[in-house]
C-alpha cells in the first residue's frame, strides 16, 4: 500500500485547501488503495476530509493522523461518517462545536431527506443567522444534492461543513464517486468533451435532460455563495476544477490528478446583514 | 349527488422539513396515484424549503395528473405554503411558461494548478 503524506495548506484559503487536496491525490490511480499520513497538518478541512472520507470509503484505503488532528477526525466521524438521522443527532449531542460527516445514501429516500435537512438546518443554526440566510444556505445544499442522485449514477453521497466561530465563516463540502460531468454529457448526450469544457458547459446551464427548463441548479448556487454570501466556491471534476469569487472565474487544470465524480465547496462569511436570493431564482 | 373524495397528504411527515430532491417528489407522485381522491391537498405546513428542482417537480406531477385519464385524473392544490416557497414556486412555473432563451455567457480564465498555488490569495 502506497503511503501518500498529506500537504499542509499554505494558508487558510480555500484554494490553498484545493491545492491541499490536489498535492494528496494526484498521481494516484484510480481506484488505488493508499495509506493517508496527516500527520503533517494541524488543522483538518471541508475540502480535503470530505474527498479522502469518499475515497476511503471507496478504495478501503488507510489513514493515520495524531494528536488534535486525529481528535477532530473522530469526532466528525472520518472515515465513515453517519448515514441516518439518529446517529447524526446523537453525534452532534456529544461533540457539540461539530458536525459530522454525512453519507446520505439514495435507497433510504425520506429518510435521506431527513438526514439533509437535519445537516441544513444545523448549518443554518450554527450560523445564528439574519433574514433571509436560510434560504442561501438551503439553496445551494438542496440542488447540488440532488444532482448527485440524478446524474452520478452513484447511490452514495457525502456532505460535510464546518463554522469556524474566530474566523466568521463556513465551509462547506460535497462530493460523490459517480461518473463525473465530462462522462455524463458523454453518456447522455454524446458529446465527446474534456472535462474543463464539460464544467463550463454546467456552468452554463446546459442539462443533460432535455428539458429547457432545467440546468439552472449548480448556476444559481454559485451566484448564491459568490454574489449574495460574497464566499468562495469551487467544483471539481476529472482533472479540471472551476474557482469562483464575486468577480473572478479561473478554470484550473489539473494535471496528473482525476476525481472520479464531483467535489463542490465553498465558503460563506457569517452573513451580517439581510438576505435576499430571490432574484437570483431562476 | 356523490360527493368528491379529498385527501391531505402532509409533506413534513411523508418526506421532510426541506425538500430537496426530484427523486422525492417521483416517490410523493406514487403516495398521490395510490390515494382514491380526486382532490389532493399538499400540505406545506412545517415544509421550511423547497429547491429548485423539487419546485419544478411539483408542478410538473400537479400538470400530469390534471391530463391523465378520468380513473386516474386528480386535482392536486398546495396549502399553507410559506412567502419563500411561494415565490420559488412562482418563479419556476413561470420559467417553465416561458423558458429563457438567451445564451448564458461564461468565460473564466485558464489557469493550471501551480500557478494558481502561486497567488497570493
Amino acid at each position: 500500500m502506497r503511503k501518500v503524506i498529506v500537504a499542509k495548506p499554505q494558508n487558510n484559503s480555500l484554494v490553498a485547501q484545493l491545492v491541499s487536496l490536489y498535492s494528496t491525490l494526484k498521481n494516484s490511480r484510480g481506484g488505488e488503495v493508499l495509506e493517508f499520513d496527516l500527520s503533517k497538518i494541524d488543522w483538518a478541512f471541508p475540502l480535503l476530509i470530505l474527498p479522502l472520507s469518499a475515497y476511503i470509503s471507496v478504495t478501503k484505503s488507510a489513514y493515520q493522523a495524531d494528536g488534535n488532528v486525529q481528535s477532530y477526525l473522530n469526532a466528525i466521524k472520518f472515515p465513515d461518517g453517519i448515514n441516518s438521522v439518529s446517529a447524526f443527532q446523537k453525534g452532534i449531542q456529544l461533540q457539540k462545536n461539530y458536525i459530522p460527516i454525512s453519507v446520505l445514501l439514495k435507497d433510504k429516500g425520506s429518510d435521506r431527506e431527513r438526514l439533509e435537512s437535519l445537516f441544513s438546518s444545523m448549518i443554518h443554526e450554527v450560523l445564528d443567522s439574519v433574514p433571509g440566510t436560510s434560504n442561501a444556505v438551503y439553496y445551494p445544499i438542496t440542488e447540488l444534492v440532488t444532482n448527485i442522485f440524478e446524474h452520478s449514477k452513484q447511490k452514495r453521497g457525502y456532505i460535510f461543513g464546518q463554522f469556524y466561530p474566530k474566523k466568521n465563516y463556513l465551509d462547506i463540502c460535497i462530493a460523490d464517486q459517480g461518473r463525473g460531468f465530462a462522462t455524463t454529457y458523454k453518456q447522455e448526450l454524446g458529446l465527446d468533451i474534456s472535462d474543463s469544457e464539460a464544467i463550463v458547459k454546467v456552468m452554463k446551464g446546459k442539462s443533460t435532460k432535455p428539458s429547457k427548463e432545467r440546468g439552472y441548479g449548480v448556476r444559481t448556487s454559485k451566484r448564491v455563495v459568490c454574489e449574495v454570501m460574497n464566499g468562495e466556491f469551487v467544483i471539481l471534476s476529472g482533472s479540471s476544477a472551476l474557482v469562483s469569487a464575486k468577480t473572478s472565474e479561473r478554470l484550473v487544470s489539473l494535471p496528473s490528478f482525476s476525481w472520479q465524480g464531483v467535489i463542490v465547496a465553498y465558503r460563506i462569511p457569517k452573513p451580517e446583514k439581510a438576505i435576499d436570493i430571490s432574484r437570483y431564482l431562476e | 349527488m356523490k360527493k368528491i373524495k379529498r385527501v391531505t397528504i402532509k409533506l413534513a411527515d411523508l418526506i421532510a422539513p426541506i425538500i430537496g430532491s426530484r427523486d422525492l417528489v417521483d416517490s410523493l407522485e406514487k403516495s398521490v396515484s395510490k390515494s382514491k381522491a380526486y382532490l389532493v391537498k399538499l400540505d406545506f405546513k412545517n415544509i421550511k424549503f423547497v429547491s429548485r428542482s423539487a419546485a419544478h417537480a411539483l408542478l410538473i406531477m400537479k400538470e400530469d395528473f390534471l391530463r391523465k385519464a378520468p380513473s386516474s385524473k386528480k386535482d392536486i392544490s398546495f396549502v399553507n405554503v410559506n412567502e419563500d416557497i411561494e415565490t420559488m414556486l412562482r418563479t419556476v412555473a413561470a420559467n417553465r411558461a416561458l423558458p429563457k432563451k438567451k445564451e448564458i455567457e461564461f468565460e473564466p480564465k485558464k489557469i493550471d494548478i501551480n500557478s494558481l498555488a502561486a497567488c497570493k490569495i
